[in-house]
């Protein structure tokens, strides 16, 4: 028993984060129909600037959180401005073969040639742990959580209730009718980037202090947000929630029941999700279901 | 366009492929002269030839899957491990001949191929992507891990005997690079001809548009899969080049990055051509050759701080690449070849070339 809620309560608290990385593709996807494979090798080269600002340079907290911000922000407007602005109007196909070279090869691997992609412990939250029964909760995984569904919930009102984020949805939903309508899409699909890079910084910051800044970490992210946005269906913001608590049980519970059995199984465990979404719920739990025309 | 001269007079002669001597004589040419290559070329140049040939079979494959269906793969390194790890536990392991195993190597990758294909059923676009990148994690987990390490080897691999053919002992460099040319010549040969069969036509009916195509009474779940099974095929048959050329095989080898570039390759060649998948793996393997044989130590050496990983900058040179390719010339090389051979053919009056 206290295994299983032990399992539970670290399942459930790794995908208030898994949440909050998917946001950052599925906001791309709302205004721009890009799928943002990027994502992860943004999120590695954040994790490794912030933990380069934090530790060999010893710049205090809060400067470097307005560094990184400043960075995920500039980030955001250059991919959009001279990478995804000229692509608009081409294929998702296109679009995603580039974030996928972007975001596999180039993205991190200008971050490895900076930082040199050793894996390196950085200390953002205080560390120690608090009990509640049977559990035993780090206080980084708890703060990771907090802050995530924190920022969770501040983007999803942002998107529901400003008037950036009528305009967002009303851009998703067909842009050239939203220029014609008078919103300014290119500033629409900007704001859309520096969100999804932003979201990224902040996963880089809870990732990097829950498991160790490495090379791999963009993969990490990447690949558990996947079967998030596919479950979430990938224009629904609530299901990205639900499915990142889905995904993150699932994860722990592999890793704790069958994991002795089958050593490594959780690291596999996403994948196997990813396909058997695929074959049998391919618009996820929320999605909504495209009728083609020709 | 045709050069000055020629006209199809038959039908005949508007469905070939080489329509004049002059083509037949300069493919003739070319075919001798890649088969006179071992006799002066260094060893290093022909093991990098050796794996620029393997990785066209195997990009090949991805061109039916890619440019002529439009499905993309990002997980064709691991039908290529299967394919490489058929032929070494059957020969290893049951001592089966290598040459029965080719089939055997093919089949194999192309049914695996088919599990990852499957979602194809319901969804398009990248979609099946993701399932192939999912599917490209599940094959490489399965080699590495230490449960079936009494069949694959685990992280180590297994090891292979030298291929002969009756006797006749063919692991030197430069009888591997002849047997991996063959290979290349008679799979560019297949590819081009399953564009011309109903099958392929089929194919680019699906990658145009899918719902045309369906109305017009294509298949689509049929040829969809049909088409990821030809190109595992291939990838099957390059994975058993590869592992008789390193006579090794090992989980690393076959890494995600590659599959990337077996699709940035493509593009770079120019979707739906073969004569593109040539010049695109050349290009990219060339460009890749040239990085770390010659631009990332002197980088090394005038940056010394980053010394250590350097070579990365391959990756990102690669990648930015790819990046500018899609963005200023998306049709590929031999999009830009054919405008220059129009061009030339039109010379004087190059305002026709519309």
């Amino acid at each position: 028993m206290d295994t299983f809620l032990r399992a539970l309560s670290e399942g459930i608290l790794l995908g208030g984060v898994y949440a909050l990385i998917a946001l950052g593709v599925v906001m791309v996807f709302k205004a721009s129909k890009v799928f943002n494979l990027a994502h992860g090798g943004v999120l590695m080269f954040l994790a490794y600037l912030t933990w380069w600002l934090l530790e060999p340079k010893g710049l205090p907290l809060w400067v470097s959180l307005l560094i990184l911000t400043a960075v995920a922000v500039l980030f955001g407007l250059t991919l959009d401005r001279f990478i995804f602005r000229p692509l608009i109007g081409q294929t998702m196909l296109v679009t995603f073969i580039i974030t996928l070279v972007l975001g596999f090869t180039v993205i991190p691997g200008v971050g490895m040639l900076l930082w040199g992609g050793r894996p390196q412990v950085m200390h953002v939250f205080p560390s120690g742990s608090m009990t509640i029964g049977p559990v035993t909760f780090s206080y980084t995984f708890l703060f990771s959580f907090i802050i995530a569904t924190a920022m969770f919930l501040i983007f999803v009102l942002l998107f529901r209730y400003t008037k950036t984020g009528l305009l967002m949805r009303c851009v998703s939903e067909d842009n050239l009718i939203s220029q014609s309508l008078g919103i300014n899409v290119k500033w629409i699909y900007a704001i859309s980037w520096v969100v999804g890079c932003l979201s990224a910084a902040i996963g880089a910051i809870l990732l990097g202090s829950m498991f160790a800044v490495n090379s791999d970490l963009g993969g990490l992210a990447i690949v558990h947000a996947l079967p998030v946005v596919l479950l979430g269906g990938l224009e629904s913001i609530p299901g990205a929630f639900i499915g990142a608590i889905f995904v993150g049980l699932s994860e722990v519970f592999a890793g704790t029941y069958v994991d002795p059995h089958i050593s490594g199984f959780r690291e596999l465990m996403p994948y196997i999700l990813m396909v058997l979404i695929l074959m049998f719920r391919p618009h996820g739990l929320f999605g909504l279901r495209r009728i083609e025309r020709i | 366009m045709l050069p000055g001269g020629v006209f199809n007079t038959k039908y005949e002669s508007d469905v070939a492929i080489l329509r004049t001597k002059t083509q037949w004589f300069l493919l003739a040419l070319g075919i001798v002269l890649l088969f006179l290559i071992p006799l002066f070329a260094p060893d290093y140049w022909l093991s990098q030839l050796t794996y620029i040939a393997i990785v066209i079979v195997a990009v090949l494959g991805l061109h039916v899957l890619t440019g002529l269906c439009g499905q993309i793969s990002i997980g064709h390194s691991a039908f290529m491990a299967v394919g490489a790890y058929a032929v070494a536990i059957l020969t290893t392991r049951y001592g089966l001949s290598p040459w029965a195993c080719l089939p055997i190597s093919a089949l194999a990758a192309g049914l695996v191929g088919l599990i990852f294909g499957l979602p194809c059923f319901k969804l398009k676009g990248f979609y099946l992507a993701i399932s192939t990148l999912a599917g490209w994690y599940i094959i490489i987990w399965c080699l590495k891990y230490d449960g079936f390490s009494s069949v694959t080897g685990g992280f180590i691999g297994l090891p292979l005997d030298p291929l002969t053919l009756g006797g006749l002992d063919l692991s030197s460099r430069s009888a591997l690079y002849c047997l991996a040319v063959a290979v290349m010549i008679v799979a560019a040969f297949i590819a081009k001809n399953i564009q011309r069969t109903a099958a392929g036509r089929a194919f680019v009916a699906i990658r145009d548009n899918e719902l045309a195509a369906e109305v017009s009474g294509i298949s689509i779940f049929r040829y969809k899969m049909l088409a990821f099974f030809i190109g595992c095929l291939f990838a099957g048959v390059a994975g058993w080049l590869w592992a008789h050329s390193q006579l090794r095989v090992n989980p690393n080898q076959f890494s995600l990055l590659d599959s990337i570039w077996y699709v940035g390759m493509i593009i770079i060649g120019g979707w739906g051509s073969t004569s593109g998948v040539f010049f695109g793996v050349a290009f990219l393997k060339l460009l890749e050759i040239g990085m770390t044989d010659y631009i990332t130590p002197w980088l090394g050496d005038m940056l010394t701080s980053i010394k250590l990983q350097v070579h990365v900058a391959t990756d990102i040179v690669r990648g930015m690449v790819v990046v500018l390719f899609m963005m200023v010339a998306p049709r590929g090389i031999y999009y830009l070849l054919e405008r220059l051979k129009i061009y030339y053919r039109l010379h004087p009056y190059a305002y026709w070339a519309r």
